[in-house]
């Protein structure tokens, strides 16, 4: 049951941080709470103070950056609004179609890019995304403002790099190249997913020269597969050992035995998803080229 | 106009409900109503060497504390089934979730709060908290078995427990070992069944008011009566100084039948000496009843052409710490574990075991849901070895209408025959198949109906309106509606000039229960009957006005015709009457003693379990995906085939969740899975691509126009249906829920030597 909190409205992102400030542990961030409200709710989590940022203005933009080269995302963007975005369809497509398969359509109507990476919740789609995509996360505070690299962001199960007194203020996307594409696969068998993989190969000459490789949902924090990475690199786009980097992913990861199912299922759902999701973003690569 | 039978009326109450209009226990308010919550064990076994409650009584807000200590002046103990359980721990706790105490207060949040300061010493004792431990030899023992009584409605003969098994049930026929010597196929397996949470909308929620020498109680309850029942026994008083009114229920699947938390409420009414509200929430419900799980050994033996000859079976069904409805469950899955097969012989030896986990009791097709996917898959099985099709070997040995389904019971009353064959049509079964997908079909019976006890008052106003008093629960079924076209066929009525408010003990008349599938056949038997003395009452009336036999007299449109002269009912009311006011009241019972059928014989009728599901494996990932489920309402005749069709795909639904995903998952009997985050149950993502509903529509059931209840059938043919269609590619169950991971694990060890992937417990 919901016990009684305090609410509090800041204006700007000052404000919000300093009231994160003075409030300490006492305090959360309160975005699309779909996240927070439940475990309030449950009871797991109490927080005398919520400071809801929705009041701040300009937290829920998405736009090109004014050099053209990366998209940004404000943390308050609804994965319903990221799925639909025009600007995000057209620039980071991969994107649009993982925010598609957040959750369900209630979470995704309320839940916010923001509030997801910041749960830190170990079942997270886009963490295991933007790991693979090399995405950059803006914190601010009342006086300082950082940019990590999403691989420095998430630290531990619920746990995050961000300080009390910091509020992520955008997600910074790194448009892909033109001969770079990616895909995503997901497993579930309950509400959240059993295991993730997000696979990027950038092909030039019908040939990987990069692969990037990330495997989510299985452990505390998605991981970087990169022994799976290297092995690619240099292969053949159509020919290419994916289910040899299945293998390598799959050993690399640590799975743990839960709910979801034993560890050993779970290692066999990576090779598994790994493969698939390494087939299909070559087969786009490669059509990316030709069609190009 | 006028909706009879056989028309998709659209439901009565489908506007109150989606406007939100329509009120449930919850919505209820009354002035000086308070808040209860319970505290529940965090142990599955200890005694409790102290309960302070002073902090938690002092606590601003807080209008009372109740312990077992509140109680002494009642015999605590209640039970339908046995009456083994206390209202609030006496000594010790059984399970975790088990109640304690309870707090009344201002608001809900107070109450919890209060929760945490009362300060329970426990003292752990070893459990049994899996059926192995409780059969074991050195088993702590959850009761004493000299001190048991048999609840209310027991019903099943003597009790007579021993160690933790509280009851046993045993069926045969014939010569078993003649019987299996002649067989030449035999086909022998272990098989488990977990628990299933009956996931319903509306945890349990109870508004209890203590009146001095009175109590009403407003409940989320399926069986108004036996609540009252045993309420009244419980607080020693008149059963007519309990009032049960149930206002809609969201969902009970079996969930809240019996009683589950009002004697709680009303022993903190009576405390507090104001109304107190309890509602559950889904992680309270979780704990407060549940479906059996199960361990079963079956031997089936069959001619080498696949003629049936012989079936053993044993199986073991958790109660929990508490009977609930175990026994009846137990007696149930028992009449359905011998398949309905013309057997040489069969012996079916049925145990239901107390374990510390949370009681278990009824859920929608209970017994069949556990037995029948078993069974049919070793026909399936002997249909393999035999060289036979699975169609064919059913055909062949399906009991015929008339024939015996168990000793002493009601002769088959279905064709079973036939809903075979459409569900065959309907799988076009023979078909080729695309690879990796597979097809199959189960076939049972469901001992339904309970016990044949309903009445039914039908008034009919000055106006010419009716209004229905039955106790029938609506919790979704559509009974309100079912009730209104029985009514409106009878008094040739329109169905907007007929109202069914609910059930209400000082006002609408004695109902055994709302489940089995019994409503439509037994309560609205009694309606019809209700409505057919009004019917006479008007037709009488009519006779007189018009100064013209009866006979020549029609019923149409809420008027009587003779001739082209007619006069409506208010202004037949208004005659007889001789005034402005006055109303016509109609009776109708049902009892074992009389009415159409064999009411006196049990069960009343035997639903039809089945259903035919094709499934596609993915071989890399060992998920299952439903092309197509099929299923066959073999109802008699449908009163509202819509609502008959929408019954069956929530049955299928639900028996697609027992067979795919759905366990509540316990460690030392605590549950892991109590919320709706880690317990999956069934949303619209896990339809089937297609899904068929057909009727069988004979006139064979025992209630008005031969009409025989619907509902829960396809609940357990469904299982049946997917267990027997995996097996069609090759994948042997032995174990629900079929998970992917179980799928793929049987994968690898069929690919492999062959081991037993399912792993069976050993028979104690």
């Amino acid at each position: 049951m919901l016990r009684p909190f305090e609410i509090h409205e800041p204006g700007t992102v000052e404000e919000a941080s300093v009231l994160l400030a003075q409030f300490g542990f006492d305090a959360a961030i309160y975005a699309g709470g779909t996240e927070l409200l439940l475990i309030m709710k449950e009871g797991l989590a109490h927080f005398p103070h919520l400071v809801n940022i929705k009041t701040i203005p300009g937290l829920d933009e998405i736009a090109l950056s004014t050099e053209g080269d990366e998209l940004q995302i404000g943390p308050l963007a609804t994965h319903w609004e990221l799925e639909r975005s025009p600007t995000v369809k057209k620039h980071a497509p991969l994107f649009a179609e993982v925010e598609s398969q957040v959750a369900n359509t209630r979470v995704r109507a309320m839940g916010t890019i923001g509030g997801n990476l910041c749960f830190a919740e170990p079942h997270s789609d886009p963490a295991t995304l933007l790991l693979a995509w090399g995405a950059t996360l803006e914190l601010s505070s009342a006086d300082a403002q950082r940019q990590l690299p999403a691989a420095d962001f998430t630290l531990g199960m619920f746990e995050t790099a961000r300080q009390p007194d910091e509020i992520l203020t955008r997600i910074r996307l790194p448009l892909l190249s033109e001969n770079t594409a990616g895909a995503y696969r997901k497993f579930s068998t309950h509400e959240r997913p059993m295991a993730t993989v997000a696979a990027l190969l950038e092909v030039k000459d019908g040939m990987i020269e990069h692969a990037r490789l990330a495997v989510g949902s299985v452990g505390p924090v998605p991981i970087r597969a990169s022994e799976a990475e290297g092995l690619l690199r240099g292969q053949g786009a159509e020919e290419a050992a994916f289910s040899t980097a299945g293998e390598l992913a799959a050993s690399a990861s640590d799975p743990i035995d839960d709910l979801h199912g034993s560890a050993e299922y779970k290692r066999h759902l990576v090779r598994v998803l790994t493969t698939q999701a390494l087939e299909q973003a070559a087969k786009r690569a490669v059509g990316a080229v030709n069609e190009g | 106009m006028t909706a009879g039978i056989g028309h998709n009326v659209p439901r009565v109450d489908a506007r109150s409900k989606v406007t939100g209009e329509a009120l449930f226990t919850g919505d209820l308010k009354l002035a000086g109503l308070l808040h209860g919550k319970v505290l529940r064990s965090p142990y599955p076994h200890a005694l409790i060497r102290r309960i302070n409650t002073d902090r938690a009584a002092l606590l601003p807000g807080v209008m009372t504390v109740l312990t077992s200590t509140d109680l002494q002046d009642i015999d605590p103990y209640y039970g339908h089934s046995i009456k083994d359980r206390p209202v609030l721990a006496i000594d010790r706790v059984r399970f975790v979730g088990e109640p304690l105490a309870a707090v009344a207060a201002q608001d809900e949040i107070t109450a919890e709060q209060a929760l945490s300061l009362i300060e329970v010493e426990y003292e752990d004792l070893p459990a049994a908290t899996t059926l192995d431990e409780a059969l074991s030899e050195a088993a702590p023992r959850l009761h004493e078995t000299d001190t048991l009584r048999p609840g209310l409605f027991h019903g099943l003969g003597e009790l007579h427990p021993q160690g933790n098994i509280c009851y046993h049930h045993a069926i045969s026929r014939g010569d078993l070992a003649e019987a299996f010597k002649q067989s030449e196929i035999i086909v022998e397996q272990e098989y488990t069944f977990p628990a299933v949470y009956q996931y319903a909308m509306e945890p349990h929620t109870v508004i209890a008011a203590w009146e001095g020498k009175s109590v009403t109680v407003w409940a989320s309850c399926q069986h108004p009566y036996l609540v009252r029942a045993e309420l009244a026994d419980l607080f020693d008083m008149p059963v007519a100084n309990v009032r049960i009114i149930v206002p809609f229920l969201g969902g009970g699947f079996g969930s809240k039948s019996y009683t589950k938390m009002e004697p709680i409420t009303v022993g903190l009414a009576r405390k507090a000496g104001r109304p107190v509200r309890i509602a559950n929430r889904v992680d309270e419900a979780m704990v407060t009843t549940r479906r059996h799980n199960m361990r079963c050994w079956m031997r089936t033996g069959a001619q080498a052409d696949g003629t049936l000859l012989a079936r053993d079976v044993r199986f073991w069904m958790d109660t929990g710490a508490y009977a609930d409805n175990g026994p009846r469950v137990v007696a149930t899955a028992a009449d359905a574990a011998p398949g309905p097969y013309r057997w040489k012989s069969f012996q079916i030896d049925a145990y239901c075991v107390y374990t510390n986990r949370p009681p278990a009791g009824s859920y929608r097709a209970f017994g069949a849901t556990h037995l029948q996917w078993i069974g049919e898959s070793q026909v399936d099985e002997i249909a393999r070895q035999a060289g036979a099709d699975p169609v064919e070997i059913r055909i062949r040995n399906l009991l015929r209408p008339g024939e015996e389904v168990r000793p002493g019971g009601k002769l088959l009353d279905a064709d079973l025959v036939g809903d075979v064959q459409k569900i065959a049509t309907a799988l076009d079964w023979g078909s080729p198949k695309p690879p990796d997908t597979g097809r199959g079909i189960g076939v049972g019976l469901l001992a339904a109906g309970a016990r044949p006890v309903s009445t039914a008052i039908v008034r009919m106003e000055i106006d010419g309106h009716a209004t229905i008093l039955v106790s029938s629960t609506e919790m979704g079924q559509g009974v309100r509606t079912v009730m209104s076209q029985l009514a409106s066929q009878e008094l040739a009525l329109p169905i907007d000039h007929i109202k069914v408010p609910g059930g209400d003990t000082l006002i609408t008349p004695y109902d055994r229960s709302t489940g089995a599938s019994r409503s439509t056949t037994l309560a609205g038997m009694a309606v019809h009957r209700a409505a057919r003395e009004i019917r006479h009452q008007l037709l009488e009336i009519a006779s007189q006005a018009f100064e013209v036999a009866p006979g020549t007299i029609e019923l149409r449109d809420g008027a009587a015709w003779h001739a082209d002269q007619s006069l409506s009912y208010s202004e037949l009311i208004q005659f007889h009457f001789g005034f402005t006011g006055g109303e016509l009241i109609g009776r109708g019972e049902v009892s074992p003693g009389g009415g159409k059928g064999s009411y006196a014989e049990g069960p009343v009728f035997w639903e039809v379990c089945i259903g035919g599901a094709e499934v596609r494996l993915n071989r890399d990932t060992g998920r299952l995906h439903i092309t197509r489920l099929v299923s066959v309402a073999d109802v008699g005749q449908a009163v509202n085939p819509h609502l008959v069709e929408a019954q069956e795909m929530g049955a299928s639904m639900q028996g697609l969740g027992n067979a795919l995903f759905e366990e509540m998952v316990f460690d030392e009997g605590q549950i892991l899975n109590g919320t709706l985050l880690d317990y999956h149950i069934p949303t619209t993502e896990d339809m089937p691509d297609q899904f068929i509903s057909r009727l069988a529509e004979n006139e064979d059931g025992p209630g008005p126009y031969g009409i025989k209840g619907a509902g829960e059938g396809a609940l357990a043919g469904v299982p049946a249906a997917i267990v027997n269609a995996l097996a069609d590619i090759g994948v042997p169950v032995r174990e629900l829920p079929i998970t992917p991971e179980r799928v793929w694990r049987a994968l690898k060890d069929t690919e492999g030597e062959r081991d037993d992937a399912w792993g069976p417990p050993s028979t104690p």
